[in-house]
C-alpha cells in the first residue's frame, strides 16, 4: 500500500468527518436559518487561519465510532482579527453535541492550551447536557465526570467569550456562566436542564423561553451580557468584545486610533443633561458623546438599569465606564446594579482596562425590599471589589452625588484622580431629606408644615453642597465644564498609565467568582 | 403577539401621561412620567408594539413594581 491509498483513505475519512451529522440534519438547520458549527467557525475566524484540533476524533463507545465525527464537540485554534485563538464549537447535529469521554478530552486540551499560553477562548454554545448513556451509572460518573481539579478554576489568564446560539443545558450552560462575556441569540435557551426534564421532575409543563430564554436572562438572571437576532450578530458581539480585550492578562489591551469626528459629540454634551436637578437624562448618551465615535460595547443593559457598564475606547484606550443612569430610579444603584458593577470590575481589573466613573446619583436604593435584596452586603461587595481594583480609576462626578454612593462610585482616594463638572453637588443626604432631619420632628414633613423654614434652610444647604467646597478641602483636583470632559479623560489616561508595570495590574480581583 | 405590563420602577405619583391607547410605541419610549425622590421620573417601555391600555390616572399614587401600562409586542 503506497502513500496513494493512505492519502485516498485519509480524504474519505477527512470528507466524512466534515460531513458531520448528515446532511437531513443540516438541511434543517439551513432552512431554519441557523447556521451549524462549522459555518459559524467560517464567520469567526480570519479566513483560512482554522486549524482543527481532533478531526478525526470520534466517540470512545464502540458502537458510537461510525457516527460521531468530531465526537460533537469541534474545535481549534484559529485567528481573530489577526489575533491567535482557541475556539470551541458544538456540533449539535451530532448527539446533540453532548458531553462525553472524548469531547471532554477534546475540551480539556483547548482549556489547558488557552490558559497556559495566554490565548482568547471562544465558546460557541449549543449542547443537550451529558451523553446518556456513556455518563450513567458508577461507571460512567466516575470515568467521565469530576475528573479534572481544575475545570471549574478561573483565574482569568485570558479573556473567555461565549455566544449561545442554541439549546443549551449541561457544558454549554457551564461554560458560558464562567465567561467574562456571553451573548445570546434570541430564541435560543439556557438553562440547567432542557424543559422536558424539568417538566418530568416537577410534573408542570415549562416552555424553554420561561426557563432560560433571553427575556429571562436579560431582566431577571444578568448571566448574559447582550442579546441579538442572528447567529452573525452574535458572533460579531463576540469579535467586538474581544476588540478591546488583551490576548492574555500580562498584556496591556490593543490600541485602536480613534476615528474621525470622536471630538465632535463632546461639544455638545451639556445640552444632553438638564440643569435642573429635578429632570432626568439618558447617561448613556453621555458617555457616547465622550467616547471615540462608534466605540460603546454595553453589557448587561436591561439589567440593574440604574446603572450603566460599558466597554469603550477614549483617545484610542480601552476603558471602562461604569455611569449611574438618571433614566431608571433617578440613577439610585439596587442589588442588580451593584452586582453588575462588581462584575464589570473584575472584567476590566483583570485585564488591565483603566476604569472611568460617572456619577449622578441620589444615593442607593433604600426601604424594606432593598434590604431583602441584601443591599448592605451588596454595597459593601461593592466597596471590597473597588478597593482591590488595581487599574487607573478615574472619576467624574456629574450632578448629584449623595452618601455611601458618593464613596462606591470611585469618591475621594477612591479613584486617583477624580474631576468635578461645575454642576455637581455632593452631600451626605438630599438637601430635602436633610431639612427635615436636622430642622424636623418624626412625622413632620417641613416642605408642608412650615414652608418659610424649609425654603431658608434648603438654600443653604444646596449651596453648602456646591462643587466649590469640595475643590477647596482638595476632594476633587479638578472643576471642569462639561465640553471638557474628554480632553480631561484623555490626559488623565496619559498620566495615569501604569508605566512601572508595562501597563499591566495586579488582578487581585481575577480569581473572583464568574457570573457572581 | 403577547400583552407585555409594564410596571413602575418607583414608589411615587403619576404627574404627567405622555401617550394615548393606541400608540404604536419602541423599547425605551416614555409612557408617563411619575413623581417620585423630588424627580421627575419617566416610566420607559420594555418593548416594542402597540400601547393597549393605561392603568393609573394622573396624580395617582402608584408604588413600585405595579402595573401602569400594557403593551401589545408586535
Amino acid at each position: 500500500m503506497g502513500y496513494e491509498d493512505l492519502y485516498r483513505e485519509y480524504e474519505a475519512r477527512r470528507e466524512k468527518a466534515l460531513a458531520m451529522g448528515g446532511k437531513a440534519r443540516l438541511d434543517r438547520r439551513r432552512n431554519a436559518g441557523i447556521l451549524n458549527a462549522r459555518e459559524r467557525l467560517d464567520y469567526l475566524l480570519d479566513k483560512g487561519s482554522f486549524l482543527e484540533s481532533g478531526l478525526f476524533a470520534t466517540s470512545a463507545r464502540p458502537g458510537d465510532r461510525d457516527d460521531t465525527p468530531g465526537d460533537g464537540k469541534l474545535c481549534g485554534y484559529g485567528r481573530i482579527g489577526g489575533r491567535e485563538a482557541v475556539v470551541i464549537a458544538n456540533d449539535f447535529t451530532v448527539k446533540g453535541a453532548s458531553s462525553a469521554a472524548t469531547n471532554m478530552k477534546k475540551i480539556a486540551q483547548m482549556q489547558r492550551t488557552a490558559t497556559e499560553r495566554g490565548l482568547p477562548m471562544v465558546f460557541l454554545g449549543e449542547s443537550s447536557g451529558a451523553r446518556i448513556p456513556d455518563n450513567m451509572g458508577g461507571l460512567g460518573m466516575g470515568n467521565l465526570l469530576a475528573n479534572s481539579p481544575t475545570q471549574y478554576r478561573r483565574l482569568r489568564e485570558s479573556p473567555w467569550a461565549s455566544a449561545v446560539l442554541g439549546m443549551c443545558y449541561g457544558s454549554s450552560t457551564w461554560y458560558t456562566c464562567m465567561s467574562d462575556f456571553a451573548v445570546m441569540r434570541k430564541g435560543a435557551v439556557m438553562a440547567v436542564s432542557s424543559e422536558r426534564l424539568v417538566s418530568m421532575a416537577i410534573g408542570e409543563k415549562i416552555d424553554g423561553e420561561s426557563l432560560g430564554g433571553w427575556k429571562m436572562h436579560a431582566d431577571v438572571t444578568g448571566l448574559i451580557d447582550q442579546f441579538v437576532d442572528t447567529d452573525e450578530e452574535a458572533i460579531d458581539a463576540v469579535k467586538a468584545f474581544l476588540s478591546y480585550m488583551p490576548g492574555h492578562c500580562n498584556e496591556a489591551p490593543p490600541l485602536h486610533p480613534a476615528p474621525k469626528g470622536s471630538d465632535e459629540a463632546v461639544r455638545r454634551i451639556a445640552g444632553l443633561v438638564p440643569e435642573s436637578r429635578t429632570k432626568v437624562y439618558d447617561m448613556r448618551k453621555v458617555v457616547q458623546a465622550v467616547a471615540d465615535k462608534d466605540s460603546y460595547f454595553e453589557l448587561k443593559p436591561r439589567f440593574g438599569r440604574t446603572a450603566v457598564t460599558a466597554l469603550s475606547r477614549v483617545g484610542g484606550r480601552s476603558v471602562g465606564f461604569i455611569a449611574n443612569n438618571p433614566l431608571f430610579k433617578a440613577g439610585a444603584m439596587d442589588a442588580q446594579a451593584c452586582d453588575k458593577i462588581v462584575s464589570f470590575m473584575v472584567l476590566c481589573d483583570s485585564f488591565n482596562i483603566p476604569l472611568v466613573f460617572f456619577v449622578d446619583n441620589p444615593g442607593f436604593v433604600i426601604g424594606i425590599e432593598a434590604e431583602k435584596q441584601r443591599a448592605p452586603g451588596k454595597i459593601i461587595n461593592f466597596m471590597n471589589a473597588l478597593q482591590l481594583v488595581t487599574v487607573p480609576k478615574l472619576t467624574v462626578m456629574i450632578r448629584k452625588n449623595y452618601g455611601q454612593a458618593y464613596i462606591n462610585m470611585g469618591g475621594g482616594k477612591n479613584a486617583d484622580d477624580v474631576c468635578a463638572w461645575v454642576s455637581a453637588e455632593v452631600s451626605f443626604m438630599d438637601p430635602a431629606f436633610a431639612v427635615n432631619v436636622v430642622h424636623g420632628r418624626e412625622g413632620q414633613r417641613l416642605e408642608v408644615d412650615d414652608p418659610a423654614l424649609f425654603k431658608a434652610a434648603y438654600e443653604k444647604i444646596q449651596q453648602e453642597n456646591s462643587v466649590w467646597d469640595l475643590a477647596a478641602c482638595y476632594a476633587v483636583q479638578q472643576v471642569i465644564k462639561p465640553e471638557e470632559t474628554r480632553d480631561w479623560l484623555q490626559r488623565m489616561l496619559q498620566v495615569h498609565e501604569r508605566r512601572l508595570t508595562g501597563g499591566i495590574g495586579r488582578h487581585l480581583l481575577s480569581n473572583w467568582p464568574t457570573s457572581y | 403577539m403577547a400583552r407585555e405590563e409594564i410596571q413602575s420602577e418607583v414608589t411615587g405619583t403619576v404627574w404627567k401621561i405622555e401617550m394615548k391607547v393606541g400608540d404604536a410605541i419602541s423599547d425605551g419610549d416614555t409612557i408617563m412620567i411619575l413623581e417620585s425622590m423630588k424627580m421627575e421620573i419617566p416610566v420607559i417601555s420594555t418593548e416594542d408594539g402597540k400601547l393597549v391600555e393605561i392603568l393609573v390616572k394622573e396624580e395617582q399614587p402608584v408604588s413600585e413594581g405595579q402595573a401602569v401600562a400594557v403593551v401589545e409586542t408586535a
